[in-house]
């Protein structure tokens, strides 16, 4: 009982100081002045991973969520239009951000020269911050630009093609980079400006070993000083860093927490304890089972929701028998209740229809309800239809076969024998085949795996999301789609430079796609970012760049006598 | 006896060298190699790229020239570098060494304190009520599934009390308290879940010990209870227990992986399961080597230690 | 831990042959009580697993979104989990699961104790300096890695799962099995029957089998709690039998450790039933040694 009391206390208090604040700005006047200090502890979104390099040389894929908190890019995303700070964006997508939603950030302007020819303008007075045996502080010039970029290109694990739209990079003086193109590609701000590999390092990283944590060096808002594998990676404050965040009109020197420490928590019931008992601040994901719970025993958390940007589905193979037949893939999708598992298996903590294109990407995404009967026929529970296109595939009697899923995504492992439950009723039997990480993805890449494959894909960008998936030959195209029109039309929107067009022809692929059926497509699930009222000038963004969140928490700042009032 | 010893250790290295033969083969032909996840990550599927990375890795000379390469490496000090983090694999062993070795003695310590007594104890009031519960206690601990109490102690007491073990690992020479209060909770569950085998192996050295003519005379002369028991029975019978403890280290070197994963702890069982499950085979062959190692070494020990049990065993 | 098996430290214990069946049973009521309790509970969850079919209000994979995390109920005696499956019929159809892994499991590890036990141990020599070094070689690879592997290569399954544990189990409990061989070898009535010219499969069949039968004994009902509480150790790392079967430690790992919290009823049924089974088998191996062994007669 007591401990009840407690409880509500302390979440009245959070109330009344929430209030406190909005009778304030009702006046007019803004008090809201940041403070200084303190330590930001975070679950992020890759709460269960520990970086798995510090060098973009290496490839992978998250390397700008760890070291991106010291390298800097070009391009970031413009903090100031996002929802909580009373703009449009969410800044939640994983490789992606709006067009008019990017700024510069080691770039203080771009331009194109010619239609092939792109001028960045560095910004003047960036400084590296220098490390002992590795190098002396120093400002940031083009020729490190053009050095990491080429670098990174020339890496081993680099992914064929990713640079051939660009002929050369080269520095025209100290503060300008020329990007020289063979031909436009549509993700050439992802790829060099605010992308996976494309962090700008000192060029003296060329004399040490550029993969060990303790020699990195950049210009970014924090500086690596601890790397424990399976633990956590700390980051100190950065007190020369050039940025500035304006609030109530003040530009305030960032980042405003002495330090920020990535936790390595594999285990989600872990996790939520972090979360409950304010060892961590923020956790970036917590599955929507966890969520009531979680509020019910901590009402004082703050939350927010986001669509994955994991699409969900079931990959049919239609290079071989009985997938080939459109009709048995339509079929299939109008066999499963995907409105009841949204409503009861999820919870209503999903979406009917949120891959292979996300709501976030405005002006490429179609709602359900604006595309074809065709195509909203597939998110409609019809199994006497189904089983009438089964039998005019010439399976009457419906037919056998496996699906493959990986054993760790627990997710599927529910989910899975609740589909099979649904096929079973118009006589499709599904042999569920459980598989070793590993051994499930290697499949995939070999090609070697079953004609059905439970995947969770990431939806990454407008244009990546359908040409990864279906362009002949892509390493995860588990359908094996394989269309020569498709190539072509894909590589030709990816060539559009003019945004409105292309977003047209993505939008007529897109709905294509969705109609040929090649997956059974599956609800897209939402998780749950909970954070401590003390947590301040943040909103639930999550990257600011390709996987990169280091802009965000490099303006958050931590109210030390709210913590302290409750109780931590 | 020495040269039984001798024999021992000479048959030590090639034990080792076959063991790891299978371990560095058997890594490599398990389906879903490294390069397959590499290429994975980075959309590549040409067959020309695969070979570029199989290259950068080592990987591309056949399967003997790459174990001699590392073997002769190995002899000398050098377990090659992680695939993936390209950290030196011995760097990596001995920043997880001591975090394992540490829960271990912790374990063991917890196992022995809450053993002894209650092996003794059950020894000598044999089928009596105490006996029965102490007992009861202590296989309840052996019987209860780890993840499953470590779980309830994780998620329960935050709930009730707001209170959690420490989650972030300090080293315990950095900040000791920290790390003792990260360490000692997964200590406690191993520890007593260790007890009940060392209890039982107690409490049947005991029972051996009571019956032996020296306690019968020591009784006969009128000696106390508690002084024969002390100074007579425990010293006795407990030789070979605390021998025998020492088998249950490889069990606490390669076995915390899931008190590892609850409580946050970066050991080498968290370490393997990354390691294999991320193909690095530098990794997985070099925890091998240390726990393999360690293992063999220690079971040689406790062959040993059958000469202190039962003196006609000979060695041969 | 779960996952690893073992290394038994059970010490060696040497026996002649004991009487039947029916006097052990009296002798174990009578002067065990806690072994007996042990072997009632044992008992008790054998016919769960044995009429399960019967016994099951509902099937153990009928789902039923609807009544999904329904609270335990006179419909749903234990509640209902994340898909509305009956807890009840999940668990009564898991103690089979976990019963026949713990059966087979321990029966074959035990199998493998005494093929490599007694053959190590009774001929002793050079076959058993190479027998036990091929041992240590085993023993010395970490058992997750050849998990992994196995259910890398075939997937994961109840089939693969007991052939590993068993042979986990049975290679390292050869060694206790050995040590009761060597023990008994030395006895004068094995030297009489060599030197009467018995032949070596009939030494070991009628002489030395019968005589180390108490080990094998404690060792099999020990065995089987320790293969049960592995197989869970095994479905928290994603290793154990796959869904939708409905084992004890599935239930306790995956996305139940997400949800087990929103009711008690889910987190709280299988594992004790996991901690009982286990207990039981325990304490009742504990009992069948103490009455076995010779050493402890006469004590009371």
């Amino acid at each position: 009982m007591r401990k009840r009391q407690r409880r509500w206390r302390r979440a009245a208090l959070v109330m009344a100081l929430g209030l406190r604040t909005l009778a304030v700005a009702e006046d007019g006047q803004i008090v809201v002045s940041p403070q200084y200090g303190g330590t930001l502890n975070l679950g992020t979104v890759y709460v269960g991973l520990s970086a798995l390099s510090f060098d973009p040389y290496d490839w992978a894929w998250k390397v700008n969520h760890d070291a991106g908190m010291v390298y800097e890019l070009l391009f970031a995303a413009d903090l100031d239009q996002s929802v909580s700070r009373g703009g449009r964006y969410r800044f939640q997508s994983e490789g992606w951000l709006p067009p008019d939603a990017m700024r510069g950030e080691l770039a203080e302007s771009w331009e194109w020269e010619d239609p092939l020819t792109l001028v960045v303008h560095l910004r003047r007075g960036v400084r590296f911050t220098g490390k002992p045996g590795v190098m002396e502080a120093r400002e940031l010039d083009a020729e490190d630009v053009v050095w990491s970029q080429q670098r990174t290109a020339s890496s081993p694990k680099a992914s064929p093609g990713y640079y051939d739209h660009i002929e050369r990079i080269e520095a025209r003086d100290a503060h300008t980079v020329v990007y020289r193109f063979k031909h436009f590609n549509s993700e050439w701000d992802l790829r060099s400006g605010y992308g996976y590999y494309a962090a700008i390092l000192p060029r003296e990283m060329a004399t040490v070993d550029s993969r060990n944590w303790r020699n990195i060096v950049g210009t970014g808002p924090f500086l690596l000083t601890r790397f424990v594998e399976g633990s956590s990676s700390t980051y100190q404050r950065n007190p020369d860093y050039w940025d500035r965040e304006t609030i109530g009109g003040k530009a305030y020197a960032i980042p405003f927490v002495d330090q920020v420490i990535y936790r390595t928590i594999k285990d989600a019931a872990t996790q939520q304890t972090a979360i409950r008992t304010g060892k961590i601040d923020i956790l970036e994901v917590v599955p929507w089972l966890a969520v009531d719970y979680l509020k019910e025993t901590t009402p004082e958390l703050q939350w927010t929701r986001y669509l994955g940007s994991t699409g969900e589905f079931i990959a049919l193979r239609v290079d071989r028998e009985p997938f080939d037949d459109v009709r048995v893939r339509r079929a299939l999708n109008m066999a499963i209740d995907k409105r009841e598992i949204v409503e009861h298996y999820y919870g209503g903590n999903a979406e009917l229809f949120g891959y292979p294109m996300h709501p976030d990407f405005e002006g490429y995404y179609q709602p359900l309800e604006a595309m074809p009967p065709s195509v909203k026929e597939l998110f409609t529970y019809d199994p006497v239809k189904a089983k009438k296109l089964l039998a005019e595939a010439g399976f009457p009697n419906g037919f056998r076969f496996k699906v493959q899923f990986a054993a760790v995504n627990y997710n599927h492992a529910d989910l899975l024998p609740l589909i099979a439950g649904y096929l079973a009723k118009v006589g499709v039997t599904v042999e569920i085949e459980p598989m070793e990480y590993a051994a499930y993805l290697s499949a995939m890449t070999t090609k070697t795996h079953a004609e059905g494959y439970l995947l969770g894909s990431g939806v990454v960008n407008p244009v990546t999301s359908l040409r990864k998936s279906f362009r002949t030959g892509q390493i995860w195209n588990p359908s094996m789609w394989s269309d020569p029109d498709f190539d072509r039309r894909i590589t030709d929107a990816d060539a559009t430079r003019d945004e409105t067009e292309r977003e047209r022809k993505i939008k007529e692929l897109n709905v294509e796609m969705l109609d040929q059926a090649p997956y059974i497509w599956l609800p897209t699930v939402y998780n749950y970012i909970a954070w401590w009222p003390w947590v301040k000038n943040y909103g639930g963004e999550l990257r600011a760049g390709a996987v990169r969140p280091a802009p965000i928490y490099a303006r958050i700042w931590i109210d030390l006598k709210l913590k302290k009032d409750l109780g931590f | 006896m020495r040269a039984y010893l001798l024999r021992r250790l000479l048959f030590l290295l090639p034990t080792l060298l076959f063991a790891s033969i299978i371990v560095f083969v058997t890594v490599r032909l398990v389906p879903g190699d490294v390069v397959d996840l590499m290429m994975a990550q980075n959309d590549i599927s040409a067959v020309r790229d695969r070979a570029r990375i199989e290259a950068a890795l080592g990987l591309d000379h056949p399967l003997h020239v790459q174990y001699f390469r590392w073997a002769g490496a190995a002899l000398r000090g050098d377990l090659g570098r992680s695939l993936w983090r390209n950290t030196p694999v011995v760097d990596v062993l001995a920043e997880r060494l001591p975090i394992t070795f540490e829960l271990g003695v912790l374990a063991l310590a917890i196992a022995l304190s809450v053993a002894i007594p209650i092996g003794v104890y059950s020894a000598l009031r044999q089928d009596s009520w105490g006996d029965y519960v102490t007992r009861s206690f202590s296989i309840l601990m052996l019987a209860v599934p780890g993840f499953w109490l470590g779980t309830l102690v994780m998620v329960f007491p935050s709930v009730w009390w707001r209170w959690a073990p420490e989650l972030e690992y300090a080293r315990f020479l950095d900040a000791p308290l920290q790390n003792l209060r990260q360490m000692i909770v997964p200590a406690i569950i191993l520890g007593l879940s260790l007890s009940a085998v060392t209890m039982r192996m107690t409490r049947t050295m005991m029972l051996e010990v009571l019956r032996q003519d020296y306690i019968r005379t020591a009784r006969a002369k009128g000696l106390s209870e508690q002084i024969v028991v002390a100074r007579h029975a425990l010293r006795n019978g407990l030789i070979p227990v605390v021998t025998l403890v020492g088998l249950q280290a490889p069990l606490l070197i390669g076995g915390a992986v899931i008190m590892e994963q609850i409580f946050v702890i970066p050991g080498m069982g968290q370490l393997l399961l990354d390691a294999v499950s991320q193909r690095d085979y530098p990794v997985v062959s070099g925890v091998f080597l240390v726990v393999g190692t360690s293992v063999l070494l220690i079971n040689l020990l406790v062959d040993l230690s059958y000469g202190f049990l039962d003196p006609n065993v000979r060695y041969r | 831990m779960a996952v690893a098996a073992p290394r038994s430290l059970e010490p060696a214990i040497e026996a002649p042959a004991r009487g039947p069946l029916a006097e052990l049973t009296v002798r174990l009521f009578r002067e065990k009580k806690l072994g007996a309790a042990g072997g009632v509970i044992f008992l008790v969850f054998l016919a769960c697993a044995v009429f399960a079919d019967v016994l099951a209000p509902h099937g153990a994979n009928e789902v039923d979104l609807v009544h999904r995390f329904t609270p335990p109920s006179w419909e749903f005696p234990l509640g209902t989990d994340r898909l509305g499956r009956d807890m009840l019929s999940r668990i009564l159809l898991g103690a089979r699961i976990s019963m026949i892994v713990g059966f087979v499991g321990a029966g074959l590890a035990t199998a493998i104790s005494i093929l490599i036990g007694v053959v190590s141990g009774y001929l002793g020599g050079r076959i058993d300096m190479l027998t036990q070094r091929a041992v240590d070689a085993w023993m010395a690879f970490p058992d997750l890695v050849m998990l992994i592997v196995v259910v890398a290569v075939v997937g994961p399954g109840m089939p693969q799962i007991i052939v590993i544990l068993g042979l986990l189990y049975g290679i390292a409990g050869s060694r206790i099995v050995r040590g009761a061989v060597v023990a008994v070898r030395e006895h004068l009535y094995v030297h009489a029957a060599q030197s009467m010219g018995a032949g070596t499969p009939r030494i070991l069949w009628r002489h030395i089998l019968p005589n180390v039968m108490p080990v094998i004994l404690v060792l099999f009902t020990t065995r089987i709690g320790a293969v049960i509480l592995s197989e869970a150790g095994l479905s928290f790392l994603g290793l154990g039998i796959p869904p939708p079967a409905p084992t004890w430690g599935s239930m306790l790992s995956g996305s139940a450790r997400t949800y087990m919290y929103i009711g008690p009823w889910l987190a709280l049924a299988p594992g004790l039933c996991i901690t009982l089974v286990v207990y039981s088998v325990n304490v009742l191996g504990d009992a069948l040694r103490d009455l076995l062994d010779p050493r402890m007669r006469g004590l009371r």
